[in-house]
């Protein structure tokens, strides 16, 4: 599979640059994946997880608060206000990271309904994860 | 010849100084060192939102889509009222950092002057909000503890009364004038027009036939007016923590002069107590062999 390549950027600092096979978005109308060659595009994403497969098909899941993306040919460019990245190499960096995904989650989504879709989902991530 | 005690005591005062500024200096080179962290990481973010906001811009103006009827991508004739934001320090001690901003501001308001435009002026920081009250320009608006305690909650409660002039017609531009950081030695300074965002700098791409702002029609409006937001939202933010970093490169310098000047001085002035000293001994020496001469 042809890889493209991906950044993420957070007011904080770059939080993901380099190759990824596919991504997941959350746009303001629902999910919608990214491969690569996709045409181009630019959209607004709403609070919710990105989910990046890495050229190992390993799955990384960031969580964000909003965002913009900028979608051409060879490049995807995210631009996130607030972002969480689920990741750690043993449990209880997981946890760590899972928690402040959930403060994050819970500062902007405003109802319960997202909050519980969203915490699902990063749960699950982090299910795998272990 | 200078009294010798009053002559130590200057060198005493001068040396004291010169620990102060020493002290000063010290405590701005760790406050840089995490201003410029803090500003550096975000630098991207800013340049890459500019960048998207400006390829957007372009391709509306290439594309000439006549259904967006947004006034942040028009351009607009003959301006009535405009808003200027600077930000200054909160502190002086810095050197010519704070001046140049008023400076460029003043520059400003000259200009729309002559245009008969009439100015809003809204302040961050003392420096520059006192400079102007000083001087009886009026001061739309002013802040004065946000410039040294960036904060993105209240930066964005600063600037949303412009953005939402702006739309509804009431201001035509909007600058943010501010002192950025260039380098450790070097400061840069800033005068950015935010709103209406530039469209002519935008290279239309070759194939324009190709719609390339693939977003449903009525979403456009939307998506538009909050990704506005939040680029004027993140120049305001990215001023302030930019012009964090450059206060403390500019105090850091300026500490740093004044430290040598003291050291310059504290020398000059140990000359000149010796020589007294010397001219005083001489004397002295001169009365006692007077003395025994006239004696003989």
């Amino acid at each position: 599979m042809e890889t493209f390549t991906l950044e993420i950027l957070t007011p904080n600092g770059e939080i993901y640059n380099g190759s990824a096979l596919s991504v997941v978005l959350p746009g303001e109308e629902g999910e919608f994946g990214v491969l690569a060659h996709h045409s181009s595009l630019t959209t607004l994403l709403t609070s919710g997880v990105v989910d990046v497969e890495k050229e190992d098909k390993s799955v990384e899941s960031i969580v964000i608060n909003w965002g913009v993306v900028q979608v051409d040919e060879e490049k995807v460019i995210i631009l996130v206000e607030g972002a969480a990245p689920i990741r750690g190499a043993n449990e209880s960096e997981i946890a760590k990271a899972l928690e402040a995904a959930k403060i994050l989650i819970n500062e902007v989504a405003d109802s319960n309904f997202a909050i519980v879709a969203v915490s699902a989902k990063i749960e699950s991530a982090a299910q795998k994860l272990i | 010849m200078a009294n010798l005690k009053d002559i130590q005591r200057q060198i005493k005062s001068v040396s004291n100084t010169q620990k102060t500024t020493r002290a000063m200096k010290l405590v701005s080179t760790a406050k840089l060192r995490r201003a410029e962290e803090l500003a550096s990481r975000s630098r991207l973010y800013a340049q890459k939102m500019n960048q998207v906001i400006a390829e957007i811009a372009g391709r509306i103006e290439c594309a000439k889509v006549g259904g967006i009827d947004n006034r942040c991508f028009k351009k607009i004739e003959n301006p009535k009222m405009v808003d200027i934001v600077f930000v200054t320090a909160d502190k002086g001690l810095c050197g010519g950092f704070n001046i140049q901003t008023i400076k460029a501001v003043k520059k400003l308001l000259k200009e729309y002057k002559e245009q008969n435009v009439k100015v809003r002026l809204r302040g961050i920081g003392k420096k520059g909000v006192e400079f102007f009250k000083y001087n009886e320009v009026e001061l739309f608006d002013a802040v004065i503890d946000l410039s040294s305690k960036p904060d993105k909650a209240r930066s964005d409660e600063f600037i949303r009364p412009s953005i939402l002039d702006f739309k509804d017609g009431k201001i035509d531009a909007l600058h943010i004038v501010y002192n950025g950081y260039k380098n450790m030695l070097t400061q840069e300074l800033h005068v950015n027009k935010i709103l209406p965002i530039d469209t002519t700098t935008f290279e239309c791409p070759k194939e324009t036939n190709r719609s390339m702002l693939e977003i449903e029609a009525q979403d456009e409006e939307n998506m538009l007016d909050s990704l506005v937001n939040k680029y004027v939202d993140y120049n305001l933010y990215y001023a302030l923590i930019d012009s964090v970093a450059a206060e403390h490169s500019a105090r850091m310098q300026a500490m740093d002069t004044a430290t040598n000047n003291a050291k310059d001085m504290v020398k000059s002035l140990n000359v000149q107590f010796n020589k007294a000293r010397q001219a005083a001994i001489t004397t002295e020496l001169i009365e006692i062999i007077s003395g025994v001469e006239s004696m003989k």
